[in-house]
């Protein structure tokens, strides 16, 4: 996107591009109709595809449409990308229930790590974090300091704003896994999340109807048999660590302003939680599919 | 007396460490098998960062590693590195007309330019006589290994833009900075830390914040951003397991994560995803090398007073300390900033706070990295972001100077450099520099060409261009550096 001119590259569907100009144009101009006009197509209503035939090893084998068209130009299948910044704050939010649907505002400022702001100058600034419903608003409700923006959208790419960026990078790295990981704020997103799971009707629950809806609410499908193996295999292991050091369980689920269930079984709130982050750092979870 | 501990014993302390703490109990074995078959996997992942451009070294590396000594705010080369008895004799008369007409001039804009001389002495140090000043005595004591460059220009007469400009080779937002590049160029030889890791220093005068896009990788992959390791509270933001959350249930939580993101990626064919998985791996590795790292509690008590340095402190006594660590950890590019240069008035005494805080520390990192026999594969650059006017500026009680941008000082040392030497030169006012000039493009291209790289041939196309650090102007190695 920052490559257009004489030495950018020739567009896949220059008559698309043509049609949709004009439809621009005639519409008066209206962005917001052109966006429903785009999200409410087939091609944009496309799934980004999952391969059939396994290989011999189980490996999904590349299929024809990904060996002549790698990088989807041709929009013959819709693209999966890491969500926004912002969005992968809703999205865990969201999922566990959390998320503030509210309009308009002032500014949020959601939990940030201690002392990040104390080489502000001119003037220097002192963080005072939201301790109330506000913190769980959505991202783009976030204040926005732009030399020193907040870590947790920096390590997802928000761009600082301190010039137009036309496109954000969609950056893999260690410090945006940290975040997800242990950011105290995602900490009390998967234990809200597991309060859910474990309030599902009493009869009905056992771990696999819990991996179910778990799976359900974050990706939009069931497990696969290996995906239930595995989380229960985790359950299990931290069920039984937590029994051994109800300590450690009771801290965890402690993190976090959201007020602690008191009916629930520490141990077994601690080790849904390990699940539900498990789920949460899912590349599924923040991925636009 | 060697002290060196080597990388590969540091590894072999964590894991033992690691599975000493781990005691992996008879139920986790279940799950711990499942992913121990990824660990199989994992090897043939190609690891995060470690992985070096195909065709590169382009010639044989003299250093493996760099660290940058940042003195951020623009030190005076007039009392560090210049000597200049004509700007003495000068002293409170009119600055010529002949050096200023039509310069670019920061603060002293409208001001009456007058001279003024240097605010210190100078004396000879090592066998070839460097004329060092007596603000910087502890560095004086290694002139033998210092190279010192006194014609360096630059182009940016504010920090900020001076920084990206020393940094990037360019002016404009968006470049990688110099160890982005490097990264990308030959990788890094750690699995357990970021290739880049930036240190900034507390203590002294800190008015001015560096921005974090200093060590932007601007449009290489994000992978070779500086990571920035803080003085105070987590190192890194995150770093931390949640509380109740031990080094083993996060391992396992790390593994399931991976291993579920492999096992649907197989379905989903998203190139990503290894990334993604050797990112988790590394987020994971850091939770332990990086609190080993800034525990110094096992260095002799002598190292720690060669230094300066208090433990956790954020000192620049402290961050060069760590800078041999992560040298030692296999860091390809250290970035250490000190703040404070910013001298517009009352020099003498914030050269005091400034040079108190800096030149023992810089003097210690050097012999300390000789000793363990780390100097001569170690680049180290010291330098500001630019240099200071001959002419007095009236900023406080005391008289200073104004950035400048014409001739200022920097020095390098080991990693191929040619210790003992000083190159270039000014005017006799200390204004322009004459003699063998260094653009910043040329220092890049010079430090490029020690880690075995042509900077010619170093590039990514991007907006049209072949992208280089060393930009589409002309850039030479400065050969007579070399050793």
């Amino acid at each position: 996107m920052d490559d257009f001119g004489g030495q950018g590259l020739p567009p896949d569907h220059p008559q698309l591009l043509d049609r949709l100009a004009l439809e621009l144009i005639e519409s008066g101009w209206d962005v917001k109709s052109m966006v429903k006009l785009i999200v409410s197509s087939k091609t944009y209503r496309q799934s980004s595809g999952v391969r059939n035939n396994r290989g011999s090893e189980g490996q999904g084998v590349l299929s024809e449409l990904e060996s002549m068209d790698p990088e989807n130009r041709l929009f013959a299948r819709q693209s999966h990308y890491r969500l926004p910044a912002e969005l992968v704050r809703d999205a865990v939010l969201s999922i566990s229930g959390l998320l503030v649907d509210e309009y308009g505002g002032a500014s949020v400022k959601p939990y940030q790590p201690a002392g990040y702001y104390r080489h502000l100058n001119f003037p220097e600034r002192k963080y005072k974090q939201h301790n109330d419903r506000r913190q769980w608003r959505r991202g783009v409700y976030v204040h926005w300091q732009r030399q020193f923006l907040h870590p947790m959208l920096k390590a997802f790419d928000a761009p600082r704003r301190e010039e137009c960026t036309a496109e954000r990078p969609r950056s893999n790295t260690p410090t945006a896994a940290m975040a997800l990981l242990n950011d105290p704020r995602f900490v009390e997103a998967a234990r809200v999340f597991a309060e859910q799971i474990l309030r599902i009707d009493d009869q009905s629950r056992t771990d696999t109807a819990g991996l179910e809806y778990a799976f359900r609410k974050a990706v939009s499908r069931s497990p696969d048999p290996e995906e239930l193996h595995t989380l229960t295999l985790l359950l299990e292991s931290h069920r039984r660590q937590y029994a051994k050091t109800p300590g450690a369980a009771r801290e965890l689920i402690a993190i976090g302003q959201a007020p602690v269930a008191r009916d629930l079984d520490p141990v077994q709130l601690a080790a849904w939680t390990s699940v539900t982050r498990t789920i949460l750092n899912l590349n599924e979870t923040i991925t636009r599919n | 007396m060697n002290q060196s501990r080597n990388y590969e014993s540091i590894i072999r302390a964590n894991r033992r460490t690691f599975l000493s703490r781990g005691g992996l109990g008879l139920g986790a074995l279940a799950l711990g098998t499942l992913l121990d078959r990824d660990a199989v996997g994992q090897r043939r992942t190609a690891s995060l960062a470690s992985s070096r451009l195909a065709g590169l070294p382009h010639l044989k590396p003299r250093a493996k590693r760099v660290i940058f000594l940042c003195m951020a705010g623009g030190p005076s080369h007039l009392e560090t590195f210049d000597y200049k008895p004509q700007l003495a004799r000068m002293n409170g008369l009119p600055m010529p007309e002949s050096f200023t007409r039509g310069e670019p001039i920061a603060q002293l804009q409208g001001v009456e330019l007058k001279c003024q001389g240097p605010m210190c002495r100078f004396q000879q140090h090592g066998v070839n006589g460097q004329t060092i000043s007596d603000f910087l005595p502890w560095q004086a004591k290694v002139a033998d290994e210092l190279c010192i460059v006194r014609s360096m220009v630059t182009e940016q007469i504010n920090h900020d833009p001076a920084h990206t400009f020393m940094n990037t080779g360019s002016a404009i937002n968006g470049r990688p900075s110099m160890g982005a590049w490097v990264n990308y160029g030959l990788g890094s030889e750690s699995d357990d830390f970021p290739g880049f890791v930036v240190l900034t220093s507390v203590g002294g005068r800190n008015p001015q914040p560096i921005a974090s896009r200093q060590w932007s990788a601007g449009f290489l992959p994000s992978r070779y951003q500086g990571v920035e390791f803080n003085a105070a509270g987590d190192p890194v933001h995150y770093l931390q397991s949640p509380a109740g959350v031990n080094l083993v249930r996060q391992r396992e939580l790390v593994q399931t994560i991976q291993h579920l993101d492999r096992h649907r990626n197989q379905q989903v064919g998203d190139g990503e995803v290894d990334t993604r998985i050797a990112a988790y791996e590394m987020a994971f590795r850091m939770q332990t090398s990086v609190p080993e790292l800034m525990d110094v509690s096992g260095e002799p008590q002598s190292v720690l007073d060669m230094y300066g340095a208090e433990p956790g402190d954020g000192s620049f006594a402290s961050n060069c300390l760590l800078a041999r660590r992560l040298a030692e950890r296999g860091v390809r590019f250290i970035h250490l900033y000190h703040r404070g240069w910013d001298h517009h008035g009352d020099l003498i005494r914030y050269m005091n706070t400034c040079c108190e805080l800096t030149d023992k520390p810089t003097w210690a990192l050097l012999s300390d990295l000789k000793q363990r026999g780390m100097l001569d594969d170690t680049l180290i650059i010291w330098g500001g972001e630019f240099g200071r006017t001959p002419m007095v500026q009236h900023k406080g009680s005391q008289p200073g100077r104004d950035h400048h941008i014409k001739g200022f000082s920097m020095w390098l040392a080991g990693g191929g450099a040619r210790g003992g030497v000083t190159y270039g030169e000014t005017d006799e006012l200390g204004y322009n520099a004459v003699k063998d000039v260094v653009h910043v493009r040329d220092l890049h291209a010079t430090m490029l060409h020690l880690l075995g790289i042509n900077h010619e041939r170093f590039s990514v196309p991007y907006q049209g261009l072949d992208m280089r650090l060393t930009g589409v102007e002309s850039a030479r190695i400065v050969e007579e550096l070399l050793s």
